[in-house]
């Protein structure tokens, strides 16, 4: 990534609700960027998602293993990077092949979960995911300018 | 994982109302099934709406909308209208992408929301 600013980067136990801990530093790392307060919310949003499903899918919510989370700006380009250490698939992959429908869940044809990756494609303008075979990283591309709100 | 998530019913005519605080993720499945119950029950099962009002909660997670979904889909299958109140503008905007707002009707407020179900 040329040009770019690393914001920060911490590592966080991989033990549920540390998303929260997540949302909230990368919140504060982009304090006084300029993205408006209903992006950030949605930045909140996905990143808390994408680092639930390292948590849980990639690290298996084994606390020893490490999530990565790093921020990164490039012009009115925000990125954050979060990595799990999950193995052959990638979380994003082995969640992401039914779309959730509300209607199929409300009549017993799908689960009511599976909610994760459809909000963190919905909130933020780019989400790519890239893999070394071990190592998975979710990639949460927010702009401050020129995004619909 | 302890929830964070606490629950307070009541009823108001026609309907059992649930107040809900905190954060509304996967540890509140206890509290709000509870909740549902117990608001149900208060209302001798006559509740045809039930309430949800979300004014003191400040974090809905994926696995939170999966509650939601349940507690919707029950409701559905008793024949009850499901309704929201103070819900954040992020929040609402999450209900429509999941087209929960399709389903649940969303007022700004618990006041708003009590006063058109007695109308």
């Amino acid at each position: 990534m040329t040009n770019a600013t690393r914001l920060v980067a911490f590592t966080l136990a991989s033990e549920p609700g540390n998303e929260r801990l997540a949302l909230a530093r990368v919140a504060e790392s982009v304090a006084g960027l300029g993205l408006p307060a209903a992006r950030l919310e949605r930045l909140k949003t996905a990143v808390a998602e994408a680092t639930m499903n390292a948590i849980e899918h990639g690290n298996g919510n084994r606390a020893e293993i490490p999530v990565e989370v790093e921020v990164t700006q490039n012009g009115d380009q925000i990125t954050v990077a979060i990595t799990d250490q999950g193995g052959i698939e990638a979380p994003a992959n082995n969640q992401g092949n039914e779309e959730p429908d509300l209607l199929k869940k409300l009549e017993g044809a799908q689960a009511p979960r599976g909610w994760g990756l459809f909000l963190i494609r919905n909130m933020v303008d780019a989400m790519d995911v890239t893999t070394d075979g071990q190592r998975h990283t979710i990639l949460l591309t927010m702009r401050t300018e020129g995004g619909s709100t | 994982m302890t929830s964070t998530c606490e629950a307070t019913t009541r009823t108001v005519p026609g309907a059992a109302v649930i107040e809900l605080a905190g954060e509304v993720d996967g540890s509140a499945a206890t509290v709000l099934t509870a909740a549902y119950e117990q608001a149900i029950k208060a209302s001798d099962g006559t509740a045809q709406t039930v309430v949800l009002d979300f004014a003191a909660v400040d974090y809905i997670n994926s696995t939170g909308i999966a509650l939601i979904v349940s507690v919707l889909a029950r409701a559905r299958a008793e024949r009850r209208k499901v309704v929201a109140s103070g819900l954040s503008p992020h929040y609402r905007e999450i209900f429509d992408i999941t087209r929960l707002s399709d389903f649940i009707e969303l007022f700004p407020d618990l006041d708003r929301a009590v006063s058109q179900l007695a109308n």
